[in-house]
């Protein structure tokens, strides 16, 4: 039998087609269907013509196609986004970064390179590895995620609790505006004078324009680095020994946190030897000069054993990359529990997080599910994943209303709604939880100030109607998330 | 166009994935294209459109599922352990099924058929020497016109020598069988009864034949002695039997199997030592994927090396190189792609020679020049025979 092509003729597409050669801009309905979702679970998305540029100018190209046949435009990198920030919504032209993936120039006496936005996290950190440097934020996803996402999210990750989430290291940007205008925002050279721009820039989830390329700052690799794996026989004394390292003036590199489900899936998989009978772990590493370095975990692993702790140290660096894998592959180390789950990115203030945390087990068990916590516990920021099988009828409505009790439950004792995934699509219903009318007006017309009619990854971060908060929207499942 | 089609994918393993995407940057064709539809999670998308939402076979879905290069580098990379690999060939075998004028439906045939193949190689061999022939293009080493005839020398271990290997590339099945034999085995050969293990038709969807291949196979090697295997590709399917057949024959039967440095891993000490000739080889390993992601035993082959030579490890994850089988034949310009990568890899790591322990990856990077032998052809070159 013949197969057939499902393209359906459209202008846009011929008109995208004059900027870039005809394979890489695709519009087949499998395509399109394929670039409707990212690793968030929202499955509702449809995508327009889907575009691989592989420079500014091409990018340029697409913008003015698109404005032209008033369509909307969606970057999307490797797709890895946990809040559906880069989920195609009514058929936009979708502007994928992925073959935009070299690294520019790297400066090594100003620690500064240019890199385009496709290049993967990791691999910048390799390229970068023979002068001794890396890039320091370090999502869980960091060996697939791109930096250009990094960037939209303004992404955190395990060690940027001493160094500071993705803002803090990224001296500028090349974005191209809706307008197809392409602007450097920010100084690779210094702080630009001014409104700090840049600023504004990082962490906007696409809205106000497209990366296509960021001049990143390069972090020296510490002379000496320390891992501790500590377990612990309940989540209390786990949160209070975080708290404790804290508040004797050490500030570690990282400390992660993960409970007693999710330590099982994940020792399945890396086999690095976690406690499978702990009631939570925490791993905490140290780093800097050698003699800080043990002075530091010596008296990690002293407030640990009088909490209870028991400690083990990493002996080489081969110990210390499995611990970090088991850690980073925890979210994709989920459906060998259950096929589907809902992340939560609250963050709360360090010395409620045992109490928090026994707030979300009351929440879950209410509302008869499975949680599990996995979290850089360092800054307070949770990501409690309430684990589902779609197919199960019903579940939807229990698992929204316990997102909602967790949240509710966060921004009570002071936390805020998302530390560094974004709010995407999923987490935009329940800005007005956090942020007064006022507030969310101002973000609007902030956005508008790059993108004055909105065309820039549309539906997104800000809830719909613009300034006008609906608080009895949170009830109702936003139109497709679920689907 | 269609009704509803199953593409036959267990449906829990089709909703095992949760789409966190850790498998791309392990995906070959991802690697080099950037695109979802050529990644395992843009696969097990199109997989789910088609069997779960109805989505027709269209050209789209075609070229998703037959640029992978079904390496499995997904799988070791998957927290979940989602079965790519299971889900790959349900599909293939639906797609085969829907492509009745596939050349690999007839021409697989012919794999086993050892006097046939062998044959044929002969006057593939003639016409490449008239320059009728793309070899490169067509993903061909070139093929020689008379080979040396194994003979058996104990019955201690089976040496397993499948279809093409035998035919194009006996010579590194006589490298293997000096070196077993070194190690103090007597070596047993399979009859034409186990012409072919059955990898490239199952790969291609064509269970039927796989599976009666496999029947012939187990039939061949009989008894109780270790089946070793030289060829990443053939041991990985042969390991596997006992998940294809599901017979507790075909499970007793894999057990019995292991690649060649496996067996050698452990006998390391019985070898001959190499003397002073080695000293100058510095040998990069290229883990085939079959051995490495399937297998997952390819520590052996850097063990059993580095008793005769400097071995340098590649710094690329064992990402494919694009051979796959028929699959540098089939998607010649991404094979080409994919090998661009491993090439950079291998130039710099500084070796002299590569060490593949599968015919397809040598084969592939012959053609681009690279200097490559099977692991256990340097060994032999290398070995004091005499001492």
């Amino acid at each position: 039998m013949r197969f057939r092509r499902t393209t359906k003729a459209d202008p846009l597409v011929d008109d995208l087609r004059r900027v870039l050669p005809a394979d890489r801009v695709r519009a087949a309905s499998l395509e399109r269907s394929i670039m409707g979702r990212d690793a968030s679970i929202f499955e509702g998305g449809q995508a327009g013509p889907v575009c691989f540029p592989i420079s500014t100018e091409e990018v340029q190209g697409c913008v003015d196609a698109a404005r032209r046949h008033g369509r909307a435009v969606v970057p999307r990198g490797a797709g890895t986004g946990l809040a559906g920030g880069s989920v195609p919504l009514d058929e936009p032209v979708v502007v994928v970064t992925t073959k935009m993936n070299r690294l520019l120039s790297v400066d090594v006496d100003q620690r500064l390179a240019w890199v385009q936005p496709g290049m993967i996290n990791l691999d910048l950190s390799r390229a970068i590895a023979p002068h001794g440097l890396h890039f320091a934020p370090d999502p869980s996803s960091q060996q697939v995620c791109s930096l250009g996402g990094n960037v939209g999210t303004n992404a955190g990750g395990p060690h940027c609790l001493a160094h500071g989430v993705t803002s803090a290291h990224v001296q500028a940007a090349e974005v191209v505006l809706m307008s197809g205008e392409a602007v450097v925002l920010g100084d690779p050279d210094g702080w630009a004078p001014g409104l700090d721009l840049r600023g504004a820039y990082v962490g906007s989830e696409g809205m106000m324009g497209i990366t296509t390329a960021i001049a990143v700052r390069l972090t020296p690799n510490p002379p000496a680095v320390q891992t501790l794996l500590l377990a612990f026989d309940s989540v209390d004394a786990a949160a209070h020994t975080v708290s404790a390292v804290i508040a004797d003036g050490i500030v570690p590199a990282a400390i992660e946190m993960m409970d007693k489900n999710i330590i099982w899936a994940v020792e399945n998989f890396v086999g690095a030897g976690f406690p499978t009978d702990a009631a939570a772990v925490v791993i905490v590493e140290v780093d800097g000069l050698p003699g800080g370095v043990t002075a530091e975990a010596d008296r990690v692993a002293e407030l640990a054993e009088e909490r209870g702790g028991r400690v083990r140290r990493a002996a080489d660096d081969q110990e210390r990359a499995l611990i970090w894998k088991g850690r980073k592959s925890a979210f994709g180390a989920i459906a060998q529990i259950k096929p589907n789950y809902y992340l939560h990115d609250t963050v709360v203030p360090r010395t409620r997080l045992a109490e928090v945390m026994n707030q979300v087990y009351e929440i879950v068990e209410e509302h008869d599910l499975q949680v599990m916590n996995v979290f850089h516990a360092g800054d307070g920021n949770l990501h409690p994943l309430l684990l589902y099988d779609r197919r199960e009828p019903g579940v939807m409505e229990r698992v929204h209303a316990a997102g909602s009790a967790i949240i509710e439950a966060s921004l009570a004792v002071g936390g805020v709604l998302s530390g560094e995934h974004g709010i995407g699509i999923e987490k935009r219903d329940f800005m007005p939880l956090m942020f007064s009318e006022a507030d969310l007006d101002a973000q609007g017309r902030l956005r508008r100030a790059f993108d004055p009619d909105e065309m820039a990854n549309p539906g997104k971060v800000l809830p719909t109607g613009a300034s006008c908060a609906d608080v009895n929207a949170l009830t109702k499942v936003p139109e497709g998330v679920w689907g | 166009m269609s009704a509803r089609v199953s593409l036959g994918i267990d449906p829990e393993e089709l909703a095992s994935c949760v789409a966190c995407g850790l498998c791309l940057p392990h995906c070959p064709t991802f690697r080099v294209t950037g695109e979802e539809w050529a990644s395992p999670r843009g696969r097990i998308s199109a997989m789910r459109q088609v069997q779960d939402q109805g989505a027709a076979i269209d050209q789209a879905f075609l070229s998703s599922m037959d640029t992978c290069v079904q390496c499995r580098g997904c799988e070791p990379a998957c927290p979940s352990g989602v079965p790519f690999g299971s889900m790959m060939e349900a599909t293939q075998a639906e797609l085969t099924r829907r492509r009745r004028l596939d050349w690999r439906r007839w021409g697989f045939r012919v794999l086993g058929h050892r006097r046939l193949l062998n044959l044929l190689s002969r006057l593939l061999g003639v016409v490449q020497r008239l320059r009728l022939l793309p070899s490169k293009r067509l993903g061909l080493p070139k093929i020689p016109l008379a080979q040396e005839r194994l003979r058996a020398t104990g019955s201690d271990v089976w040496l397993f020598t499948g279809c093409v290997m035998d035919a194009w590339q006996r010579s590194t099945h006589a490298a293997v069988k000096r070196v077993v034999e070194a190690a103090g085995a007597g070596v047993a050969l399979p009859g034409a009864g186990a012409a072919c293990c059955g990898a490239l038709s199952l790969h291609a969807g064509l269970e039927d034949h796989a599976r009666s291949l496999a029947i012939r196979t187990m039939r061949e090697l009989e008894g109780s002695a270790p089946i070793l295997v030289d060829s990443a590709g053939c041991g990985a399917v042969l390991k596997e039997y006992g998940k294809h057949l599901g017979t507790p024959e075909a499970v007793a039967f894999s057990e019995r199997v292991l690649d060649v440095h496996e067996w050698l891993s452990d006998r390391s000490d019985r070898l001959p030592s190499a003397g002073e000739r080695g000293q100058d080889l510095i040998v990069a390993v290229h883990d085939p994927c079959h051995l490495r992601h399937v297998q997952r035993a390819h520590q052996p082959v850097a063990e059993v090396l580095s008793h005769y030579a400097t071995v340098v490890a590649l710094d690329d994850d064992g990402l494919c190189c694009g051979a796959g089988g028929a699959y540098a034949a089939m998607q010649p310009d991404l094979a080409v792609s994919i090998r661009e990568r491993k090439l950079e890899a291998i130039g710099r790591s500084g070796a002299n020679i590569v060490a593949s322990a599968n015919p397809g990856c040598t084969i592939h990077l012959a053609n681009a020049g690279v200097a490559v032998r099977h692991p256990l052809e340097i060994v032999d070159e290398v070995l004091d025979h005499d001492g």
